[in-house]
């Protein structure tokens, strides 16, 4: 942690808060009730059922194929849920715990690599069984997964939380880097962005690169030099969509820091034409990206990288009017393109990310790779005895651990009573929360739902970037996800 | 009441719509017009009603298209709804009928990451099984008793079971 930031943010905050006749201690009680009600997950409407149910007696042997954060937690809440349980997890990582929320404020430098990285076995509850191997290939039909040793391993009840591969191999110049988790030795991938301004933040190791990287380049903008600094939000869902910009926001806040933001460029390239799915925080969004002075162009997907020329290459997408249906009584939109070739000194690159090959291939995944899932219990659409959660799952939105934290628990109440032979009754409502890093010190807390609306767990106007989210997102956050809800409680 | 109706005509060989441009007006009774007002809000509510009632399916093979057993067709306007999107969607259409149908088909994601001509794609898969649930066929009317013995609606289900 870069305490030195933190003194001086805390001092600026003091500023702040005394020019509203706030002492920082009221604030702090005011966050701490706050806080509190977030940390018992209360407040939303989004609600899964935080009441610990009564143990169960169901018997029947789990397997949960993935052992991070979403399947430890289910796995650390099964166990307080059944008597008995069997409960095996597969997965082939030693590190594949990770507060991933965390690797923004590790490419800002606000944290280290050791504040977000775990060993898997420090979370496997008593009880639990670990094969350390991959899943390759999944057989619904007979209940049985096989590992890439060849192990055969059969089920009653089978958990998909394999979370989903960041695809840097779609990007032209970037084929040898290949598929990559975000957890994991990402070496190869490291190699393949190399030292040509290229960074993504998408891995733990990338994160500390992206960090290295944007030093160099507030140098070189400090020193006196134009400096371009470009972003990129690809075509596909992505893991915590908020993640993209909240780079943005920090880099701008470390160039000013560094008093070089006169000679940088930001922009931002998202391939969609919005800046946020929720209305209320586009327009936030949206004002404070005029208000920092950074550009961005809608509608640019990265296809293609030029690492010896600094050349990024997007596909540019505008409508025109064609011709006139006559039944529909409408001009008809016609969608074209064209390659945008973009300079660059510094890129980071949100790479397009899909679901695992084992998973898109096999009986389970759906036409897009994902795991169908009723959105609502998260039982599998063909199989009811399979369930999917976090990455994999294919909800609406929200893949985050905001949305793990409100799943895990439905997941775990609904297949203890599909075990049980009752209804499955427990609900997911869509919750998912970005704390949107807006600058160092300051966070506007999005939380919404599939009502696409702001579903604010706090009494404050939830567009307003403050400080106390801030504190949470830093200090309140990761202690609730590693020792909440990696216990099964939170 | 009158209810005003335009119809579109199913090519089954083509797999397509075709536009009749006629407008056939329909007396509702009392009671018809009383449920017709408590559900016209929701357009697929209002179009099933009719689909399934007898006195629509009655009035069509009587007045609409007399002789014409075997016909199929599906509903285009009801009034000033339309139903016409259901059946002429393509991916250039307007982003009404995107906004309509992502709806409709729960199709929202977290952004609109996704392309115009994927997404399209996307509703006309949809559409490909909605437009089947919509097409009304017009069938010779069963008499009671060899309904009874040939049991056709059991016989369909066990075998698509």
């Amino acid at each position: 942690m870069d305490h030195k930031y933190l003194n001086n943010m805390l001092s600026e905050m003091d500023k702040d808060l005394a020019s509203k006749g706030l002492s920082r201690r009221d604030a702090m009680k005011l966050a701490g009730i706050s806080g509190a009600s977030l940390l018992m997950g209360g407040g939303t409407t989004a609600e899964a059922s935080t009441e610990e149910i009564a143990s169960s007696g169901a018997k029947g042997k789990i397997v949960i194929v993935g052992g991070g954060l979403a399947g430890m937690s289910t796995a650390a809440r099964l166990t307080l849920n059944l008597s008995n349980p069997d409960i095996t997890v597969i997965e082939p990582e030693a590190k594949s715990v990770s507060y991933q929320p965390g690797q923004t404020l590790v490419a800002a430098g606000i944290w280290d690599a050791d504040d977000i990285s775990y060993n898997r076995d420090d979370f496997v509850p008593d009880g639990v069984k670990v094969i350390e191997d991959k899943v390759i290939d999944f057989q619904p039909n007979k209940n049985e997964v096989t590992t890439a040793s060849g192990q055969v391993v059969s089920y009653d009840y089978l958990i998909v939380a394999t979370g989903l591969q960041l695809d840097f191999e779609r990007i032209k110049g970037l084929e040898y880097a290949g598929r990559a988790y975000s957890s994991g030795d990402n070496t190869k991938l490291l190699n393949a962005l190399g030292e040509s301004g290229i960074c993504s933040l998408y891995t733990a190791e990338g994160a500390v690169k992206t960090w290295e990287l944007m030093q160099k380049s507030i140098e070189q903008a400090a020193s006196g030099k134009k400096t371009k600094f470009v972003f990129t939000h690809p075509s596909t869902p992505i893991k915590c969509g908020g993640a993209p910009k909240k780079i943005v926001y920090l880099t701008n806040s470390r160039l000013k820091e560094a008093d070089a933001r006169e000679n940088a460029e930001i922009v931002f390239y998202p391939n969609g034409g919005a800046m946020f799915g929720v209305p209320e925080y586009h327009d936030a969004i949206l004002a404070q990206f005029k208000r920092e002075g950074f550009k961005w162009h809608y509608r640019h997907n990265l296809i293609e990288v030029e690492p010896e020329n600094k050349i990024a290459v997007f596909d540019s997408k505008w409508q025109e009017k064609g011709e006139w249906d006559p039944v529909l009584k409408e001009f008809e939109v016609i969608a074209k393109h064209e390659k945008v070739r973009v300079s660059y000194d510094f890129l980071h690159i949100t790479p397009p990310q899909l679901a695992p090959r084992e998973v898109r291939e096999s009986d389970l995944g759906s036409a897009k790779g994902w795991v169908p899932v009723n959105k609502e219990t998260l039982q599998h659409v063909k199989y009811d005895n399979i369930f999917a959660i976090g990455d994999i799952a294919q909800v609406p939105m929200g893949k985050t651990g905001g949305s793990v934290r409100k799943q895990y628990k439905v997941l775990v109440d609904n297949l203890i009573a599909h075990m049980e032979g009752k209804p499955l009754t427990a609900k997911y409502a869509g919750y998912t929360v970005c704390p949107l890093i807006t600058s160092i010190g300051t966070v506007m807390l999005a939380e919404f739902d599939w009502t696409v609306k702001p579903t604010p767990s706090f009494p404050l106007d939830p567009t307003v970037e403050r400080w106390v989210f801030w504190l949470m997102k830093v200090y309140a956050l990761k202690p609730m996800t590693m020792y909440g809800m990696l216990s099964g409680r939170a | 009441m009158q209810v005003k109706f335009e119809f579109v005509i199913y090519d089954e060989d083509l797999d397509k719509f075709n536009l009749d441009e006629n407008m056939y007006l329909l007396e509702l009774d009392d009671e018809q017009t009383e449920t017709y007002n408590l559900i016209k809000d929701v357009d697929l509510h209002l179009y099933n009603w009719f689909q399934e009632s007898e006195f629509f399916t009655d009035w069509i093979k009587e007045e609409v298209y007399p002789d014409s057993i075997g016909k199929k067709i599906a509903i285009g306007h009801i009034n000033d709804i339309a139903f016409l999107r259901f059946y002429f969607f393509k991916v250039t259409s307007g982003d009404i009928h995107y906004e309509y149908f992502k709806r409709l088909f729960n199709l929202y994601h977290e952004s609109d990451w996704q392309d115009r001509e994927e997404f399209g794609e996307e509703i006309l898969e949809h559409l490909m099984i909605k437009r089947q649930e919509l097409i009304i066929e017009l069938k010779e009317d069963i008499p009671e008793e060899e309904e009874g013995d040939d049991k056709p609606d059991g016989n369909d289900q066990e075998a698509s079971e």
